[in-house]
């Protein structure tokens, strides 16, 4: 534990050297966050068409009657909820991205500055640097991620029409922010650990941590199609399916990152 | 105390260590010797129980060194690296400081103070790596290598690149640990360096291909001579000692060399018949052969069919 805690130390204080790192995710998170503002207040206001107008959105409407705490909602106010609620899970995307740039440099970055070989000569075990450099990448990850959920709903406060924001406070929220980004941000992280114990490119770690993004983009692509409805029952079985996904990754993490190969194949 | 047993290492198909083994006692410098691709790094790690060897095994005080047993001897440890691999974004207390975390000292802090007066690099600990001399990197890396007072040394070039100043304060550390009672294992390309510091020798080429002390080795290829300074030229003295049943006594101006090898006699005898047969002797000495020469003459020995 203590081997975990300084190594982890250091990971951080590396990081906060290192905050260009960041600069990506900060970029998926603008975005993240402007893509359903636009589309759900800016475009309505230029063009000045309600999205109630629209047939398109009559699914919105529908599903929000249906239930007793959105029913007082207004059509437009609907819309905007529902528009709001389906990208929430696009803020899964910011830990995912964020753990993937740190943790492909984690054990890449230490071979390129031949600083692994130390470090593998003290006591520490393989688990142990596992976990310190996995928390490293995580602990920023999800701080971030709660920060912009905490942006989310300040702009949706601020611009959107009464009471949506309050419609987004509900356990389905959190259990997108608390359970399923930071399991999927950790299944980013191992992917790109695992991936940087064989091989000497960081690009390469992060091409292969980048494939968890295609899930959540499925779950938002069937979301929107009105294929599958994100309830909290939903949300807490898929993450039930990462956390196994996660034990299995922390396995093969323990398993690929062999000393051996690491210090006799890196170039 | 740690000893190698017969270690072999393959990689594929290449036999890079070839039953190697030795034993190095508390208190003693041991200079591992060989070309580039002898096997030195493989050996180290094998040592420092980084890689496993294919067969043979590595002894810790007696305890023998395995997958599970590794962690708590790499804490008797300590392995100075080729290159000093520092963390750059930290400064150097904070490498210092991470690494004593990681050996589990009871006060880290303490530690860190400890070889930061010890290498004198005190007013640089707040300084980050990328900013400090090769040679204070290197010191600083010595500092980590031995923060955790290991019993054992492991040092791989470890004045690779220093300036002599720097050189000479290395060398000044290492006949300190060994005063220390600790053993120190050195791996350098620095023959001269081998020679003024190594108790023993051994010299790899996959395969020890030679070990002993220094003087060992010199005697073991090479015929032991001795070169008199004459007051004038020497050539009629070397007739004589010739005559008197020296089979190699060569004469460079007032310089006189004679071989002790398949003779009686002792400097001591040619000393006197010089002397007798009325030569002036301004200086005596035993011509020793560099370690160079032993260590160029024991690979080439190797080469021969």
């Amino acid at each position: 534990m203590r081997r975990t805690r300084a190594l982890l130390g250091k990971e951080l204080a590396d990081l906060r050297q290192n905050l260009t790192l960041f600069v990506p995710v900060l970029l998926v998170a603008v975005v993240s966050i402007f893509i359903p503002v636009f589309i759900a207040i800016v475009l309505p206001a230029v063009t000045g068409e309600r999205l109630s107008d629209s047939s398109d959105f009559s699914i919105a409407i529908e599903l929000y009657r249906q239930q007793p705490q959105t029913r007082s909602l207004d059509p437009e106010a609907a819309i905007q909820a529902y528009i709001f609620q389906t990208f929430l899970v696009f803020l899964v995307l910011v830990p995912v991205t964020a753990s993937m740039s740190v943790a492909a440099f984690s054990v890449i970055g230490e071979k390129q500055s031949r600083t692994l070989e130390p470090l593998l000569a003290t006591p520490i075990t393989t688990l142990e640097i596992i976990t310190a450099k996995v928390l490293a990448a995580l602990l920023p990850s999800l701080a971030i991620s709660i920060g912009c959920l905490a942006a989310y709903l300040l702009v949706i406060l601020l611009f959107a029409h009464p009471g949506v924001a309050w419609i987004l406070l509900v356990p389905r929220s959190l259990a997108v922010i608390v359970a399923l980004a930071p399991l999927a941000a950790l299944a980013s992280l191992q992917m790109a650990v695992c991936v940087s114990s064989r091989v000497n490119d960081a690009r390469t770690a992060q091409q292969v941590g980048a494939l968890v993004i295609l899930p959540i983009t499925g779950l938002f692509v069937a979301q929107l199609l009105g294929a599958l409805v994100l309830s909290t029952q939903v949300i807490l079985l898929i993450a039930a399916g990462l956390a196994l996904v996660n034990a299995g990754l922390t396995w093969m993490a323990i398993a690929l990152f062999d000393r051996e190969t690491i210090l006799t194949r890196w170039k | 105390m740690l000893t190698a047993h017969n270690l072999t290492r393959r990689f594929g198909d290449r036999l890079a260590v070839d039953d190697v083994s030795f034993e190095l006692n508390p208190g003693e410098i041991f200079a591992l010797l060989g070309p580039n691709g002898a096997g030195k790094t493989t050996t180290l790690r094998m040592l420092v129980g980084l890689i496993a060897p294919t067969s043979g095994s590595v002894r810790v005080d007696g305890e023998v060194m395995t997958q599970q047993s590794a962690p708590a001897l790499r804490g008797r440890i300590g392995f100075l690296t080729e290159t000093p691999g520092l963390w750059d974004n930290l400064t150097v207390r904070q490498n210092l400081h991470t690494y004593a975390e990681l050996f589990g000292l009871p006060e880290p802090s303490a530690a860190v103070d400890s070889v930061l007066d010890l290498f004198e690099i005190r007013d640089r600990e707040h300084d980050r790596p990328a900013r400090l001399s090769k040679g204070l990197r290197q010191r600083v890396a010595l500092a980590r290598c031995l923060l955790h007072r290991p019993s054992i040394v492991l040092l791989d070039e470890p004045t690779a690149g220093l300036d002599p100043e720097s050189a000479r304060e290395v060398r000044e550390l290492i006949v300190r640990l060994r005063s220390e009672g600790r053993t120190v294992l050195l791996c350098t390309h620095n023959l001269d360096e081998v020679d003024r510091l190594a108790d023993r020798v051994a010299v790899l080429r996959s395969r020890l291909i030679a070990v002993g002390t220094p003087e060992a080795l010199r005697g073991r290829l090479f015929v032991p001579r001795v070169r008199v300074g004459l007051t004038e030229d020497a050539e009629g003295y070397a007739e004589l000692l010739r005559r008197a049943g020296l089979r190699e006594a060569t004469a460079d101006g007032r310089q006189l060399t004679a071989s002790l090898a398949d003779t009686p006699l002792t400097t001591a005898d040619i000393v006197r018949r010089l002397v007798e047969a009325g030569a002036g002797v301004e200086s005596v000495m035993p011509e020793e052969r560099p370690l160079e020469d032993v260590y160029l003459e024991l690979l080439n020995r190797e080469d021969r069919p």
